[in-house]
Parts: structure tokens; sequence; C-alpha cells
């Protein structure tokens, strides 16, 4: 069972004020709704990414929540929103698999071109960092298999990416 | 409670690095924007000169309410603005449109008041017409820049609606700002040149600041 609304209020309002320990059972918490949430809406093979995301977003959004409003129609107005960004990129990767087919050769030089713009990033972060984002966000690889490539537990891999990427988010501009 | 599940690491990590945070809440928003809207009125003061006529008492009675009505689409259009920054399933938005409608009618009772006297006039012929709507949109700017940072500081999901809101908020506030500097009260100048920012400034939020607030 999950936590009720004026539960899950009351440790968002603790994690506000920094109490690790709520903030902990509040992710958790927020993490199983998250789940059951989307359970009939994403593909199974998509939920944990998903789920992960809505979690970082919630973590980098916390302060907009207002004490003194509900906090499930917060979180489900992020859930929808990161849902309907998720369908978008699903949508796009899409596309792109689309003109690869029919353009082998442009795409395959974009491609390096991006590799190698991402590879300039890459340098700035530690190397199983971005061996984790490189297999799963880029190479589309599920955790189990970048799991299984890699060495890294799976928590581990997902540690990584959580990492790197926010590490990557802070170097777009100043990498070179 | 559930907690008999494996701890996950992620969660684990993002609760190490947690710090406190203070709270978006409306009224701080709101406070923000207040802010601007006085810092803008300050220099209005500077570059312009406040028209000293509206405390001798001068002014027209459709001075007021032209100037009213845009007050309260600003503050309707801001407020709304300031609650997008925090999302929630079941927000309504409903409030800067009825606003919006009440400060339409100005330019329609300016052109139904200069039929009936038989002194029809285009607006054009207003040799201050442009000059006060260029400075009504520019004296909306901090307004603009103060909504905008906060909501890329926040989360909203309604990234049209907050870029529309915003603009007009920008427009509304900056036209009553500029407007205290503007003695020229008759309709046909304050129901078209005065409400032109108010359509400029959410035409251009509406286009331009979303893409400034995805997040």
């Amino acid at each position: 069972m999950i936590a009720d609304e004026p539960t899950l209020a009351r440790l968002m309002q603790q994690a506000q004020g920094g109490d690790k320990q709520a903030y902990t059972v509040l992710l958790t918490e927020a993490q199983l709704w998250l789940e059951r949430y989307y359970r009939r809406r994403v593909p199974p093979a998509q939920l944990d990414d998903l789920v992960q995301d809505v979690l970082m977003a919630l973590h980098r959004k916390r302060a907009t929540w207002d004490p003194t409003r509900a906090f499930l129609p917060w979180l489900a107005a992020i859930a929808r929103y990161r849902w309907v960004d998720h369908l978008r990129k699903v949508y796009r990767a899409e596309e792109d698999a689309l003109e690869d087919y029919d353009a082998a050769e442009d795409s395959e030089e974009d491609a390096v071109l991006a590799r190698m713009s991402l590879e300039r990033l890459f340098v700035h972060i530690p190397e199983k960092q971005a061996e984790a984002i490189e297999l799963v966000k880029i190479e589309g690889l599920s955790i189990k298999e970048a799991s299984v490539k890699t060495g890294q537990s799976e928590s581990l891999v997902k540690v990584n990416i959580h990492r790197g990427l926010k590490k990557l988010s802070a170097l777009v501009e100043k990498a070179e | 409670m559930t907690m008999t599940r494996a701890p996950n690491p992620m969660i684990e990590s993002m609760a190490e690095e947690l710090v406190p945070v203070r709270p978006m809440t409306l009224r701080s928003g709101l406070l923000w924007v207040a802010l601007a809207a006085a810092a803008t009125i300050v220099l209005v003061e500077l570059v312009e000169g406040l028209w000293h006529g509206i405390l001798a008492g001068q002014a027209s009675a459709l001075f007021w309410i032209a100037n009213g009505l845009l007050l309260v689409l600003g503050l309707a259009a801001a407020t709304s603005a300031v609650m997008m920054s925090g999302p929630r399933v079941g927000n309504r938005h409903e409030a800067p449109k009825w606003a919006l409608a009440a400060v339409a009618v100005l330019p329609f009772a300016a052109l139904a008041s200069a039929f009936d006297s038989g002194t029809m006039q285009s607006p054009l012929s207003d040799p201050y017409g442009l000059e006060c709507a260029l400075h009504g949109l520019a004296a909306g700017l901090l307004t603009a820049v103060a909504l905008t940072l906060w909501l890329r500081r926040g989360a909203p999901v309604s990234l049209n609606a907050a870029g529309l809101h915003t603009g007009l908020a920008a427009g509304a506030l900056g036209s009553v700002a500029y407007g205290l500097s503007c003695p020229l009260d008759g309709a046909m100048h304050l129901g078209t040149w005065h409400v032109l920012p108010v359509v400029a400034a959410g035409l251009i939020g509406r286009f331009a600041i979303p893409a400034l607030v995805r997040w």
C-alpha cells in the first residue's frame, strides 16, 4: 500500500527542509506510485527509465511544490509532462530510424560528427559514467544489457547514468 | 507504507545530495512581480515623469476605468503565470481570459463613442499614439523578464499558456506604468494605443517564451 496524500505532503515538506531520511521514504513511495501510474500507459521496457526521469524531475524541481497545496496533483502534473515528453522522444527516435534507413551514408556521417562532439564532452566525466550513458542513452541498450556488457551491476549503471548526466548537463556549454 | 522493497541506489544518491530549498509560493512570486512593476514605475518617473494631474484630480473617469481594467488584467495574468511555475493537475487559468475580455471592451467603446458623437477620427491621426504604444510595450520588459525568470526556476507544464499569460501581464502592467505619465485620457487614445501593448506583448510572449521556460 502506498502512503496517503497527507503522509506524502508531510514527507515532502520535511524534504524541502533538508530531511534526508524523509526524502528517501518519499522518493521510494513516489517510485511505487509512478510505477502504478504508468503501468498501463508505458511499455514495461521503458517504465524504469521514465520513472527514473520523473524522480529526477521531482528532485530538481522540488522547490516548486507549495506546502499549502496537495502533493499528488503536483507529482501527477510532472508525471504527465514527462510522459508526453517521453512519447515525443520515442516518436523522434522512430523518425530518425526511418531516415537512417533511407539515407544511410548521410546519417552515418551525422552520427560520426555527433559522436565526435559527444566524445569531447565525455572526456570530462569518469569513464564508468561515460560508458553507462553511451550504452544506454546513445546505443539504446537496456540497463540489464549495459550491466552485462560493462560488468557493472544494474543499480550501478543507473547511478552512473544519473551522476554522469548531471555532470554532462553542467558541461554542455563549457566542454570544448 | 511499503518499505519491503530493496533500496534504489539512485534514490539514495538523490537523498545524499539533498539540500534545503525555499518553496516557490504564490506570495513570493507575486512579490517578485510587484518589485518589477514598482521598479518600472520608478523608471517611468525618472525617464518621462509621472503626470501630476492624476493626483490633482484632472484625470477623466475613463482614465481610471481604462487603467483599472488593465491593472486587473495584469494582476490576473501575472498571478496565473506565477501559479504555473508550480504545476498541478486540476489547475485552471481562466481569470486572464475574462479580464482580457473586459479590456477588449475599451477599443469597442472608443469606436462607438466616436460614432455617436459624429466626430469619427482615425486612431492613426493621433500624433502621440504610436509613441505611447511603443513606450507601454517597453515598460513591460521588466515584468516580462521577472516572470520568465520565475518560470524558468519553476516547473511549468502548460508552456504556451505560460508564455501567453506572461506576455499579457507584461503588456498590461507596462501599459499601466507608462500610462501614469500620459496626460491623454480620451476614449480613442486609451482604447487603442494603451491596449495595443497588451495585444503585442501577448503575441510575443505566446511565441517567444515557451522555448525559454521549457525544462
